[in-house]
């Protein structure tokens, strides 16, 4: 598996690098023997379910989080132990983390006027951030007076008037309504579009990771389960963690035998009698007699029950009707799998239906779960 | 299901009731009583003739009296302001403790708190005793080797009741502001620390405004409990054959009532006192909340 990218002469320069790094809050192991590194300008999104470490990973990066071993360059520069403030790194926090008691302008000027900026310089700057967001109308609002999307935006705001070299979002859409969300993320965009700065983004939504990242590092349980762009972990994931984590509805999983390998590509028995040929990497150890074959719901199609080309058959659970496609819930004898099929569908539940399967674009995954 | 209004107003009236009554029958009729009385040359017991305003003309010009008003506002800037801040330390302390360290250094704080006022007698009074008080050992080399009687000795009595004070009554403040520092989430402190705030900066520019609110409070509290000070000096003062100059002002009202059978001078004494807490209060907790809407 091609976890860690490694630092390849002509590749662009690492602008965040993590070299085996772990953080242990006593007993618990959060994050075990990590290396990740993410390159100048690039979006760089950690994905993956709660309690996965994703978000210790982006904390450590700002310094907020001591590194129990190992260590975090900056630029080429080792910051494991130096402070969050001078680390030229800026954080947009899940819950905004706003000073409730400033105005608009206070909070994004704050550092600022820390840093001992002159009244002209704090003003000029904040009113370039609140044009770039469109906070001049709320400049002299308390948080308090302000919408989720409007702190939302103050919050980018005071991390984007430090001019600072690395964004970190933790989890930043996640207390939006689905509209503002789908607004927001497109907003980030441009936001990355126009700056060019080096973004690492946490998150645990794939539609947010797989639209705005130029490259997702999937975390399953403190360690990195795959890092890849969109497609390639779309299309071919390391493991089946990452298979059934990415896609939405998930990755049918059908128990099958493996009956022979040749070529690279594996004959492979279905549940039902039927078998199929799926392409296979490298040459998987013929011992392998069992596997799972990974098929993503709109890789199978709905055939009549006795077609020849049908893979499976089962009888129709239940219909979701969503417009556009229609999600099919199909009993067979490989347990419960999830079709998507074309949004004029007209099989109702209890009838008999037979499925083909796209085998090229269906995935083998061994005993340990990874890909073969 | 809609109820009317009649009705939702008469659920209200009856679930007051209780309160309006009894605020009525034990707060507000016995102090229009009390002021009433105040016009009076009233025993303890029984009516008096109206007298105008002979017993506030009293109070002010006889010597006992400003000197208790005197006494009471000196104890009122040695304890309350210091113990606000003192707490506010404390409680910054506390705060950055963790798990069981936090909880075991919050209860020794309070404890002292849970204690009568008598036994916070004796414990200091035992202490600071002439003749065998521990804190003698202390005392004695800041007093040319002689042991001290502190609280005999009347410049050094109201700072000490001050301390007193101070210490048994902490652990409450401590609470109300340990609460209050809970309340200021750890990102907002994170976000600061990101922007280049040093501690100190986080204090005086994130906790400082942010816990102003509750500030105010334990000033205020403070501030009406302290001008009632009374058991305190009555316990230090036992025994003693000067009495009179540390006099403080609920002193003055026990002494004039129940000791001396003056229950109008009493009342117009105890109406200054009412009046005093009163505006001062009032005026502190303006004042600074203003501030802090600035």
């Amino acid at each position: 598996m091609s976890a860690i990218p490694g630092n390849k002469g002509g590749a662009a320069a690492p602008h965040v690098e993590l070299r085996r790094v772990t953080k242990r809050y006593g007993v618990v192991t959060a994050i075990n023997d990590l290396t990740l590194t993410v390159e100048k300008g690039s979006f760089t999104a950690l994905l993956g379910p709660s309690g996965c470490g994703k978000s210790t990973l982006l904390r450590m990066i700002a310094g907020l989080e001591r590194i129990s071993a190992g260590q975090c360059f900056l630029d080429g520069v080792d910051v494991t132990d130096v402070a969050p403030a001078k680390r030229r790194i800026a954080m947009v926090f899940q819950s905004y983390a706003l000073y409730p008691h400033m105005t608009t302008r206070q909070n994004i000027a704050f550092s600022l006027s820390l840093a001992g900026a002159s009244r002209k310089e704090q003003d000029e700057r904040t009113h370039e951030v609140a044009r770039i967001l469109q906070l001049e109308d709320y400049l002299d609002r308390r948080p308090a007076e302000l919408s989720g999307g409007q702190r939302q935006r103050v919050a980018i705001g005071r991390a984007l008037v430090r001019h600072p070299e690395v964004f970190l979002f933790d989890e930043p859409l996640s207390n939006l309504d689905a509209k503002l969300r789908v607004q927001m993320r497109l907003e980030l965009a441009k936001l990355h579009a126009t700056l060019h700065a080096t973004m690492i983004y946490v998150t645990h939504d794939q539609t947010e990771a797989m639209t705005l990242a130029d490259k997702i590092v999937v975390l399953d349980r403190g360690r990195v389960a795959q890092v890849g762009s969109p497609l390639e972990l779309y299309n071919r994931p390391a493991n089946k963690f990452v298979a059934a984590f990415i896609g939405s509805p998930s990755m049918n999983f059908l128990p099958v035998g493996l009956t022979a390998v040749e070529g690279g590509i594996a004959t492979v028995a279905l549940p039902g009698g039927r078998t199929a040929r799926v392409r296979v990497g490298g040459a998987p150890a013929k011992a392998v007699a069992t596997a799972e074959l990974g098929v993503r719901p709109e890789h199978l199609s709905l055939v009549v029950a006795d077609d020849a080309n049908a893979a499976l058959r089962g009888e129709v659970a239940i219909v979701e009707h969503l417009g556009n496609l229609t999600l099919l819930y199909v009993d067979t004898p490989a347990g419960q799998v999830i079709v998507e099929g074309p949004g004029n569908v007209s099989v109702r539940s209890g009838d008999t239906v037979g499925l083909s399967l796209r085998e090229a674009n269906a995935r083998l995954f061994g005993a340990d779960g990874a890909s073969l | 299901m809609l109820k009317s209004k009649r009705a939702e107003y008469f659920a209200a009236a009856v679930l007051m009731a209780p309160f309006v009554v009894i605020y009525g029958v034990l707060f507000v009729y016995p102090t229009i009583k009390m002021v009433e009385l105040s016009f009076t040359n009233a025993p303890l017991i029984g009516p008096g003739k109206w007298v105008g305003l002979d017993n506030y003309w009293r109070l002010a010009t006889e010597r006992l009296f400003p000197t208790a008003v005197w006494n009471t506002i000196y104890f009122v800037l040695l304890s309350a302001l210091p113990s606000t801040l003192l707490a506010l330390v404390v409680a910054l302390g506390v705060n950055r403790l963790k798990g069981w360290a936090q909880s075991v250094a919050l209860a020794a704080f309070f404890l002292p708190y849970i204690l009568p006022v008598s036994v916070v007698y004796r414990i200091w009074d035992w202490m600071f005793d002439a003749n065998f008080g521990i804190a003698q050992y202390a005392i004695a080399p800041l007093d040319g080797g002689q042991h001290l009687s502190v609280f005999r000795t009347i410049p050094l009595f109201m700072p000490m009741v001050a301390v007193v004070t101070i210490w048994w009554l902490l652990g409450f403040n401590v609470l109300l502001f340990v609460s209050g520092l809970r309340n200021i989430s750890t990102e907002i402190y994170e976000a600061a620390e990101l922007d280049g705030a040093s501690r100190w900066a986080q204090f005086k520019r994130i906790t400082w405004p942010l816990i102003w609110p509750v500030t105010v409070l334990v000033l205020t509290i403070q501030l009406i409990l302290q001008f009632k000070i009374f058991d305190q000096v009555y316990l230090f003062t036992q025994g003693g054959y000067r009495v009179d100059s540390t006099m403080v002002m609920v002193q003055y009202i026990y002494r004039e009532a129940f000791q001396l059978n003056k229950g109008g001078l009493a009342a117009s004494a105890s109406v200054v006192l009412f009046v005093l807490i009163a505006v001062m209060s009032v005026l502190q907790f303006q004042l600074l909340r203003a501030r802090a809407q600035r």
